[in-house]
């Protein structure tokens, strides 16, 4: 402990701020966060006022994934709290370090349903990897530099810190001296290192199968290198993509239900899975049971909880995968198998000579990928348009492409973008998004407008909620049940509204002339582009069915 | 009504003495898919450390409460009883 000024609890948080490196929140005042927006008036950290907390949490979110670092959101008591929770359980499911601190009541009055009061403490409990409340003014600081070292330690993920509001207005004199305050929990670490290497050496048919972890490992470079020293054929997670190079001649695009035709008969025929930072997902793996059914399992992650969860590994390697997996490299003799894949990526290629005038999305994204300067970042909503940026837009780094992969979460990419471009702000950022999408925070044009914030919106039109839709006609007897959306605002109308250029395309001759207007505006930018509401996303494997027996359009 | 076959465990849990971490173990196990057959708890004021009995049963593997349970951030250790039984629970 070392005697210091008197600080505030607000201030102290600030302080704590500034010890993290923190110089950039996205929140939204209220009652009972009111201390700290006064301290804030004081601090060197920059606010983002977002429109509504959901923004806000996601704009952290965004932030955090794009720079690699912790991101910060603030929202007060009750409804300001609640409106975080979303933004939170997407942080969980894909493993983003964000802190969130919400204000509460004062403590006297927690507990007897006052004004803006809910129990967000309890609330925080399925949707974040940890959170505190703080009843002492002398345990703030502690707590604060926990919230910054659980979200980043291990396997990443959001912290809530709930702080009444006469613990932000009390005083405290004394600041700790050492930044670490974590008790590392010792745990056995699994490294199973020869029996992997034994697996390795008897592989006639092995599949790197790399997920998001990579990323978050801070891995690239060391998985790119193992990809290219052994000549593994190699598929992404959609979390996992820009980890690989995209133009490794062994890599086979995304696998899983909108996955690739030589991503998943590969999988499907491997006698090897070397599993990097993935988690088996059930939209990666279709039916379990037929999943890779021949294949050995070697699985690196950084979670205990993740090796055996869904699949049996028969090595497992527990740890950082940026020292781990360099031992596993060796000569493997698999040419036969590299060239058969090799053949079926080329046979499987994804084709954009589309008839007709109208717009075909893949074609459409696929120029943006052409056209978008190297170290664009972009962000998606969720939906056949967030499919179709995977499938068919190639990304140089798994920081360059933010989706909700987990949660699946529509209203992501607006508010993610806008957190990029505030991490980043002289790379390019682009939201893709679809009509239904956009509409779920598009009150965030707001803050594009109020800090002119250059984000570029790529707006995939069909006038329905395309995915919903897909899965009526195919599986539901084409009951379209809810999924038209003709009574759309008029977007370009809308944006004008926000003073965000913008322009309206239907035609497949206006494409690139209209990508490249987008892509020279100094500010942000609106493209709409009208599709075909029949288009479906391809391949898709329907659910609960093995990855092979996808289905594929016409 | 088919007959569904679920394993019994015990749990010992050692947590530290936080007022929210029997809410923290109590969502896991459920969220997790394991039933609470039997629970004590109880602090040892001279280090703060709980110790947490817990009888569970599930058609789930263990690890996967027991990994579940580890990770949560107040926790300082689980151990399994091996001595597993059998029950059988049916379903409507």
């Amino acid at each position: 402990m070392t005697e210091s000024k008197t600080l505030t609890g607000s201030s102290l948080l600030f302080e704590v701020l500034k010890d993290h490196g923190v110089q950039h929140v996205f929140g939204y005042p209220g009652g009972a966060i009111m201390p700290i927006y006064d301290a804030l008036y004081d601090s060197d950290v920059k606010h983002f006022l977002c429109r509504h907390e959901q923004g806000a949490a996601f704009s952290a979110v965004g932030y955090a994934r794009a720079a690699g670092t912790v991101g910060v959101c603030f929202a007060t008591s009750g409804p300001g709290a609640t409106n975080l929770i979303t933004g939170l359980a997407d942080a969980l499911a894909d493993s983003i370090p964000v802190v969130a601190i919400t204000g509460q009541v004062p403590t006297a009055a927690m507990g007897s349903d006052a004004f803006q009061e809910i129990d967000i403490f309890g609330l925080s409990l399925a949707c974040t990897k940890h959170s505190f409340q703080v009843t002492d003014i002398n345990e703030l600081e502690k707590v604060l530099h926990q919230a910054f070292e659980i979200a980043l330690e291990g396997r990443h993920g959001p912290v809530l810190v709930d702080i009444p509001k006469d613990i932000q207005l009390a005083e405290v004199t004394q600041r700790l001296d050492k930044l670490s305050h974590l008790k590392n929990k010792v745990q056995l670490p699994l490294a199973d290192i020869s029996k992997a290497l034994e697996l390795l050496t008897h592989a006639k048919q092995p599949i790197l199968y790399v997920g998001g972890g990579v990323g978050m490992a801070n891995a690239v470079e060391e998985v790119r290198e193992f990809a290219e020293k052994t000549g593994m054929p190699s598929v992404s997670t959609l979390k996992g993509l820009g980890a690989i190079n995209p133009d490794n001649e062994n890599y086979l695009g995304m696998l899983g239900m909108h996955g690739t035709k030589a991503a998943n008969i590969a999988v499907q025929e491997s006698d090897l899975l070397v599993v990097v930072g993935a988690r088996f997902d059930d939209r990666v793996t279709g039916k379990l049971d037929e999943f890779a059914p021949n294949a050995k399992v070697i699985h690196f992650d950084i979670d205990t909880a993740e090796i055996n969860k869904r699949r049996t590994a028969d090595a497992a390697i527990l740890g950082d995968l940026k020292g781990n997996l360099p031992l596993l490299t060796t000569n493997l003799e698999i040419s036969v198998w590299q060239q058969r894949l090799q053949q079926m990526k080329t046979d499987f290629a994804w084709r954009y000579d589309h008839p007709g005038d109208n717009i075909y999305a893949p074609a459409v994204l696929k120029t943006v990928s052409d056209l978008m300067p190297s170290n664009t970042c972009v962000t998606t909503d969720v939906g056949q348009h967030q499919m179709w940026a995977a499938q068919h837009m190639a990304f140089n780094d798994p920081s360059n492409f933010l989706t909700s992969a987990g949660m699946g979460t529509m209203g992501f990419g607006l508010p993610a973008a806008i957190g990029a471009q505030i991490s980043r702000p002289h790379d390019t950022v682009i939201a893709v998004s679809g009509d239904g999408s956009i509409m779920m925070n598009i009150q965030e044009l707001a803050t594009i407008k109020r800090y002119q914030i250059p984000v570029k919106i790529v707006l995939i039109d069909n006038a329905k909620l395309g995915m919903v839709r897909q899965w009526q006609d195919l599986f539901f007897d084409g009951r379209l049940s809810e999924t038209d959306l003709s009574d759309n605002p008029d977007f370009v109308m809308l944006s004008r509204a926000f003073d965000i250029k913008s322009q309206k395309i239907t035609k497949k001759s206006e494409i690139k002339a209209a990508v490249e207007e987008m892509l020279d505006h100094d500010g942000p930018y609106l493209l709409q582009v009208q599709i075909d509401a029949a288009e479906n996303v391809w391949p898709l494997v329907p659910p609960n069915t093995a990855n092979d027996k996808m289905m594929e359009g016409a | 009504m088919n007959p569904m076959t679920l394993n019994k465990y015990q749990l010992v849990i050692m947590a530290d003495d936080k007022q929210v971490v029997l809410e923290r173990i109590l969502q896991v196990t459920r969220y997790r898919g394991f039933l609470i057959n039997a629970m004590n708890a109880e602090v040892n004021t001279g280090n703060n450390v709980a110790t947490i009995t817990m009888t569970v049963s599930s058609d789930r593997p263990i690890s996967l409460l027991v990994d579940q349970i580890n990770k949560l951030i107040d926790i300082k250790g689980v151990k399994v009883d091996n001595s597993e039984v059998q029950i059988q629970q049916y379903s409507a």
